[in-house]
């Protein structure tokens, strides 16, 4: 990967981007949508973001430090699972820990996978691939893990009596359980399957654009893009299943009825 | 067998149970009534354990219903829901995960031959068992939801409401499989008045 190729954007374009911004920003004043403000923040909010994470990876990858790469990794895989955490209504005190084991194990596992036995890198903390693939793999999957983490302990609080019902028949708590796992990777794969069944028509992934733009021949993209949306599969059905293992432990009461508490909200 | 002793259980501020106490031997039949919202179906899930007592006791066989208990009292129970909610998939899917339970899967062989004579008894088509379990009527879903029940061998029953959604000569059918049969302890919750001759109910309201 070429990453200087790229034009750079002169302030003139950074400008006319701006002015582009206008477009969404008339349509919900027009429309009176009321999420000019959120609008607005957002924006500004991924500006600085951008700009600072910009300048801080431009350090990361001049130095090139393994000791610094993996912990930049590690703060990305936090911000990460406290995302799926807050965003799936559960309580971070209860799941900050699990959630954040499994995607340390499930990305960094997926993550080094990639750089030794697909990219055969030499020096398989490589900044730029680390960060990078890393970044892709955690990103996908946190959407994921959103859906399927969150939706295991929603469903099993919405359809409660059917988990009796299988506890009732004689069921471990294991047994009566996994039915609502495998529903809940069933919903979490789905978006990934589907979108993997539409790339190239429909969308030109972002990784891909990002390599053509940067001076790739569209071959070496394509190959880059299947063996990543692989890893996001794969890191995926890692981090959900090693997060459900590792939450049921303390979820449930002894007598196995779901603690309630484990949720942001009492329903 | 069941020994509840002065057992109170509320939810917020309501009691739905107070100071409650019961005894169920072997063989009993107890048909459990009284006005809807009075705490019939708590009383299956404090029996199960799914809901615990704000003061009182349980004991099954002499021994009180704990935490750890209850698994084992789970394992010979056969509870029969009201609401339905057996699960979504086809019938023979759900027979075949509740005998792929590690508790039930000394009775998976002998379901095959077993199936067939329920469905003909209950007055099932064998075609159901490749149906969707959404696509069944009430009265099909109460019946399946028996079936499931009889293949574990259980011979303690609470069954809730189990034949609400059938017609007269089904459900005299239904609860005659249970009530003629000496072996077996029941437990129902139903509106039915019906009695079979021969049989002694023991009748419980609660109010």
């Amino acid at each position: 990967m070429t990453m200087n190729g790229a034009t750079d954007l002169s302030a003139l374009s950074m400008f006319m981007c701006a002015i582009l911004l206008l477009v969404p920003l008339i349509a919900v004043w027009y429309f009176k949508l009321g999420i000019t403000k959120n609008l607005v923040t957002s924006t500004l909010r991924m500006a600085v973001q951008l700009v600072l994470i910009g300048f801080f990876l431009e350090y990361v990858f001049k130095f090139n430090n393994w000791f610094l790469n993996l912990l930049w990794f590690l703060v990305m895989i936090n911000a990460a699972s406290f995302s799926v955490i807050k965003n799936s209504g559960l309580r971070i005190k209860q799941f900050a820990l699990p959630v954040l084991l499994s995607f340390i194990i499930a990305n960094f596992f997926v993550v080094l996978y990639f750089n030794y036995f697909i990219a055969h890198l030499d020096f398989i903390l490589d900044a730029k691939y680390m960060i990078a693939i890393g970044g892709m793999v955690l990103g996908n999957s946190l959407r994921s893990n959103v859906i399927g983490l969150g939706d295991f302990y929603k469903s099993l609080r919405r359809d409660e009596q059917l988990y009796f019902y299988k506890l009732a028949l004689g069921a471990t708590k294991y047994e009566a359980l996994l039915h609502f796992a495998k529903k809940s990777f069933v919903s979490a794969l789905n978006p990934t399957i589907a979108t993997m069944a539409t790339m190239g028509i429909v969308s030109l992934p972002g990784m891909m654009t990002g390599q053509i733009l940067g001076g790739s021949v569209p071959l070496v993209a394509i190959k880059y893009q299947i063996a990543i949306m692989i890893a996001i599969l794969a890191s995926t059905v890692l981090s959900i299943s090693l997060g459900i293992l590792f939450t049921v432990g303390y979820s449930f009461h002894k007598n196995g009825t779901l603690k309630k508490e484990i949720f942001r909200t009492n329903l | 067998m069941f020994n509840i002793q002065n057992i109170s259980k509320r939810f917020s501020e309501n009691f739905v149970l107070q100071n409650f106490s019961f005894q169920i031997s072997r063989g009993d039949k107890v048909n459990i009534t009284g006005r809807s919202g009075i705490g019939k179906t708590t009383l299956f899930r404090l029996l199960l354990g799914f809901e615990k007592p704000d003061s009182g006791t349980i004991s099954f066989e002499g021994n009180v219903l704990t935490d750890t208990s209850v698994w084992e009292l789970r394992r010979r129970v056969a509870y029969v829901s009201q609401d339905l909610s057996i699960g979504t998939g086809k019938v023979q899917t759900l027979f075949d995960e509740t005998l792929s339970f590690r508790a039930n899967l000394k009775y998976k062989e002998g379901a095959a031959i077993e199936i067939p004579q329920l469905f003909d008894y209950f007055e099932l088509h064998d075609s159901l068992l490749q149906k969707d379990i959404e696509t069944l009527s009430g009265g099909e879903k109460q019946r399946v939801a028996i079936v499931n029940s009889l293949l574990l061998k259980r011979d303690i029953f609470f069954l809730d409401e189990i034949s609400s959604a059938l017609d007269k000569p089904l459900r005299i059918k239904v609860l005659d499989y249970f009530l003629l049969n000496p072996g077996f302890t029941v437990l129902s919750i139903s509106h039915d008045n019906y009695l079979p001759s021969g049989v002694e109910i023991k009748a419980l309201k609660l109010n």
